[in-house]
């Protein structure tokens, strides 16, 4: 259905700054990441014909990409969230110049892949077991990253730096290590994102074609509450409301598009103000500093 | 001590930046053959796009080759807010003498203009305010639409037929009816879904729309939107056929499920345009072209469709040309149950813009 | 980071001197022309065409010197929405929701009310911009002097829905009906567009910007209420034993901001755009955050930062229609700048 093809690339892009926010570290810029993905994902596969070749490309850029921001906010400590601003100008323009020459390029593009017994089921077949590789790989990498995070030393020590690097690091870490390599994963996982947007949902490149998903992704890992399982449900939502009310429109039910897509910003405002903001259980606590202004 | 050091490295940079400031501004730039006639075309997005720009670049291109003393000014992705009166300006102050603001949502903007530059011409595609220095021209799509939807309908295996729209603009709503009326009257099982996007370029949001509507068993898809390379190719790779909008190139993308297309092709109504200014004959009207005119075209069929429906689009065509057949004839209703023309009445194709709704047999909301 | 450490960074390039500042200033600016001349050399454009002209576009002529104004006012208007919170180390990236906001109040104003005179509608419609901005803006402050939500995020997330609001409305139930269902709303009458100066389009949106430059700056330094406002930027914890009502605050300058944040989205659409459209902004909201950002929130920084990021976007159909590039290249300029000024004082500040 239209809100898990959606719905993929808004997680791939929110697990990775979710990694990142674990880690202490907010990126505004992730649109611009998603946007470089995007763009070098397409070109590379319409010069080598390949679309794995693209998905590679376009997550390598991402990453390259996220390691410019780690420059700035980790090891110049600058601001994070001018930095991040900063860093979605420069992926806007950047890939729209880069782009110039592949508009109206056409291409293959990610392949279908039917799930051998499933797709042959009679009416849900057809519709919900035959999508291209990364939809099939969203949710699990969601778990991946859960369980990263979660049941593996490195994961813990991530986590330790987003909650309090200085206790981190007097506990023999190395914060600035740590948050790279976070950044650098976050980069991959949006690289990839803005690669699925244009190589396989759209298969077309067009400047900004990310449309804000890159902020909603952001808006979707404070939705989530910092945790890979609940964004999940996240994206199948946000990505649902993208694609829900085009759903129901080809099934002819009278709605207003906006208001549901309204819904999901209001309902995290909700859980959030319900369940505690950036204050209790919620926000990596260093993080949340930044959020609270005393970063 | 490093903080003398950076304010030196600091004054240097303001420096070494001052110096090259001012030569550059010594710079002269060496005055070229003056052309007779500047033409400035503003587009809403990009002209590779197969589609909407595409269609006014060619146009002013085939202009270029007619008239060999204009010369153009193009700028594309012009945001259709405040940056576009700027842009316009620019052109002028560069001796603009014609301007073509190729977009719907730059008419205020283009008004505004005109009213400061009285000796400068403007056309503006799709408009519906004159002034005495700005023109609007269209061309009327809804026949070239029903002619669509009886290709559509005698090719269609399922008779549900997809249309994943920009907006529900009235001049779009006319054509989804036109094309319904068209389909119906070779195939009376044959209904459209209506799909909006809420706006005109958005992949994936196309993508989207035009993957559900193929969900719900259409297997033809119709697209208008600012480029229709996303949706037809959608279509294409999931089997079905395609109709398509705005340029005539745009079978490329479906070599065997492409039906057929409306176009049009503006080369030779620029170049009458810029003629006509250079001659000093231009006038502001309201231009509204139809299927006989050179700038609308029906593009060439694809395999698929029967040899029988080209025939018929064909006589179709001469009928409408002629005048003996009219689109929207009597009775009609919208999908809502309410009668919109009487048995014998006519919507005549000068009110279009007032048409928001969608005929019976359409599935869609118009508001 | 020591303490000061944070403070400068929380607040934005460290000044010690005005003049120093400035000079400091055109040292950023340097560099980053330098980059983004590599960067225009390396896809094969000439840079120093580029420059000039950019600047015989931008500077040297009356009318290129007046769309520099025209750009400026939103973005001084958003920027100073950004700098008022910002004192008590509230961080407001709601601008464009907050611009969205007035914008809407005010339309509903002139369509409603498009008998009255201009005298009478104008203010009118000025008070509604302001108001709605401000609610939006107060909603964030609520939220977060309850101790709910952070305004980051609450600013943040109700941009989103602002901009819904505006495009539920203009699709619907306020859609011109003469525009063949196309999304905007009717024009508004005469008397409800802000005048502009001779023939140019700068508008009396100068004025208010202007005045919400000067009111802060008076505001912060002579008056009870500035001192208090710095007393809780300086020491949150000794303002509150001293009684200061740090909550009140907290939720009156989130309004203020957000409503001059609305003033800005009210003067845009009454004065530039003449209805409400979905397009009426192209991000002045965040625009505002960086210029507030880089001036420190100092409203002679907000001026300065201004002008160059106006001059900068102005640039890009120059360079599009003179040097073939996509207008979004100047988004890379922008962010050269905000790159270079990010890293030096991001290093600055460290070294505390």
């Amino acid at each position: 259905m239209g809100s898990v093809h959606a719905g993929t690339p808004l997680l791939y892009a929110t697990l990775g700054e979710l990694m990142e926010e674990r880690a202490g570290i907010v990126n505004l810029g992730l649109e611009g990441v998603m946007l470089m993905g995007a763009v070098v994902g397409f070109g590379t596969t319409v010069q080598t014909g390949s679309a794995a070749m693209g998905l590679l490309a376009g997550a390598l850029a991402g990453g390259l990409f996220n390691m410019l921001f780690g420059f700035l906010v980790i090891t110049c400590r600058a601001n994070q969230l001018a930095s991040g601003l900063a860093l979605m100008f420069c992926g806007v323009g950047l890939s729209a110049l880069l782009g110039v020459s592949y508009i109206g390029s056409r291409i293959e593009g990610l392949k279908e892949i039917p799930l051998p017994v499933l797709s042959n089921l009679p009416i849900v077949g057809p519709i919900l077991f035959n999508y291209d590789i990364l939809v099939y790989l969203a949710i699990p990498m969601a778990f991946l990253v859960w369980w990263v995070l979660f049941s593996t030393r490195w994961g813990l020590s991530l986590r330790a730096v987003g909650e309090n690097p200085t206790a981190a690091f007097a506990a023999g870490q190395n914060p600035h290590v740590l948050q790279f390599q976070a950044l650098w994963i976050a980069g991959l996982l949006g690289g990839i994102a803005g690669a699925h947007l244009s190589v396989g949902l759209a298969k077309t490149w067009a400047e900004w074609m990310t449309a804000g998903r890159g902020f909603i992704a952001v808006a979707l890992v404070i939705f989530s509450k910092w945790h890979p399982l609940r964004a999940i449900i996240g994206a199948l939502l946000f990505g649902g409301a993208i694609a829900l009310q085009l759903q129901m429109q080809a099934w002819g039910v009278p709605i207003s598009p906006f208001i549901l897509d309204m819904l999901p910003y209001i309902l995290s405002l909700a859980v959030l103000a319900v369940w505690g903001g950036a204050r209790r259980y919620a926000a990596p606590a260093s993080l949340g500093r930044v959020f609270q202004g005393t970063e | 001590m490093i903080r003398q050091g950076a304010r030196l490295t600091e004054k240097i940079l303001v420096v070494l930046t001052s110096l090259a400031l001012v030569l550059a501004c010594s710079v002269s730039t060496a005055a070229s053959a003056e052309p007779k006639l500047k033409v400035g075309i503003l587009h809403i997005g990009s002209v590779a796009d197969a589609g909407y720009n595409q269609a006014h670049a060619e146009g002013v291109q085939v202009m270029k080759k007619n008239l060999p003393n204009v010369e153009v000014i193009e700028v594309e992705n012009v945001p259709e807010a405040a940056d576009a009166e700027r842009v316009m300006e620019n052109m002028i102050k560069q001796g603009a003498k014609l301007i073509i603001p190729a977009s719907f949502g730059y008419l205020d903007p283009a008004l505004r203009v005109a009213k400061k530059y009285p000796d400068v011409k403007f056309e503006h595609p799709g408009g519906y305010k004159l002034a005495p220095n700005l023109g609007t021209y269209w061309a009327s799509t809804p026949e070239a639409f029903y002619l669509m939807g009886i290709a559509a309908g005698k090719t269609t295996k399922t008779n549900k037929i997809g249309y994943v729209v920009a907006l529900p603009i009235s001049f779009f709503l006319a054509n989804i009816n036109a094309f319904q009326l068209g389909a119906r009257s070779v195939n009376p099982q044959a209904e459209t879904r209506v799909v909006f996007t809420g706006t005109f370029l958005d992949p994936a949001k196309e993508a989207t729309a035009a993957n559900a509507l193929l969900d719900q068993g259409v297997d033809v898809l119709g697209v208008i939107v600012d480029s229709p390379i996303t949706v037809v190719q959608t279509a294409e790779k999931r089997g079905a056929y395609s109709v398509g909008y705005h340029y005539i190139g745009v079978s490329k993308f479906a070599p065997k499920g492409w039906i057929s297309g409306i176009a049009f092709t503006w080369g030779p109504l620029y170049t009458r345009f810029a003629q006509q200014v250079m001659d000093g004959t231009w006038k502001s009207e309201n231009l509204l072209g139809s299927l006989g005119s050179d700038y609308l075209t029906i593009a060439p069929f694809g395999p698929a469709v029967p040899a029988e429906a080209v025939k018929l689009v064909n006589a179709k065509k001469q009928e409408f040309i002629s005048g003996k057949l009219e689109v929207f004839q009597g009775p009609i209703r919208d999908n809502r149950g309410a009668e919109r023309v009487k048995a014998g009445g006519v919507w005549p194709m000068t009110n279009l813009g007032k048409m928001d709704w969608l005929i019976e047999g359409v599935i869609g909301q118009a508001r | 980071m020591s303490p000061t450490g944070e403070l400068a960074n929380r607040l934005g390039p460290h000044r010690h001197g005005r003049l120093g500042s400035l000079f400091r200033f055109a040292a950023l600016f340097g560099l980053a022309f330098i980059l983004f001349a590599i960067v225009l050399l390396v896809f094969g454009k000439n840079p120093v065409k580029a420059y000039v002209d950019i600047f015989r576009s931008t500077l040297g002529s009356t009318y290129g010197f007046s769309e520099m104004l025209v750009k400026m006012i939103p973005l001084v208007l958003t920027a100073v929405a950004v700098a008022v919170p910002s004192r008590i180390w509230l961080i407001n990236v709601g601008g464009e929701g907050q611009l969205y906001m007035g914008a809407m109040f005010a339309t509903w104003g002139a369509l409603t009310f498009s008998n009255l005179p201009a005298w009478v509608l104008l203010p009118l419609i000025f008070v509604l911009g302001f108001l709605g901005g401000g609610l939006w803006g107060s909603i964030s402050g609520i939220l977060r002097a309850r101790g709910w939500v952070s305004e980051t995020i609450s600013t943040m997330l109700l941009n989103y829905v602002a901009i819904l609001l505006v495009n539920f409305l203009v699709f619907g139930p306020w859609k011109d009906p003469e525009s063949a269902n196309y999304p905007q709303t009717a024009d508004f009458v005469d008397a409800a567009i802000l005048p502009a100066f001779g023939n140019t389009r700068v508008h009396l949106g100068l004025i208010f910007a202007l005045a919400s430059l000067i009111l802060f700056h008076f505001v912060l330094s002579r008056t009870r209420w500035g001192l208090e406002m710095r007393a809780i930027g300086g020491n949150p914890e000794a303002a509150r034993r001293n009684g200061i009502p740090i909550a009140r605050y907290i939720v009156l300058l989130l309004f203020i901001g957000g409503g001059i944040a609305g003033v800005a989205g009210m003067s845009e659409v009454s004065a530039i755009q003449g209805r409400l459209r979905p397009s009426l902004s192209p991000g002045y909201g965040f625009a505002g955050f960086l210029i507030s950002w880089m001036a420190g929130g100092d409203p002679l920084g907000i001026v300065a930062a201004a002008f160059l990021l106006a001059i900068i976007t102005a640039s890009g159909d120059i360079l599009q229609m003179a040097q073939g590039l996509p207008g979004s290249v100047v988004n890379i300029l922008m962010a050269l700048i905000l790159f270079v000024a990010l890293a030096r004082h991001g290093r600055k500040a460290g070294r505390k």
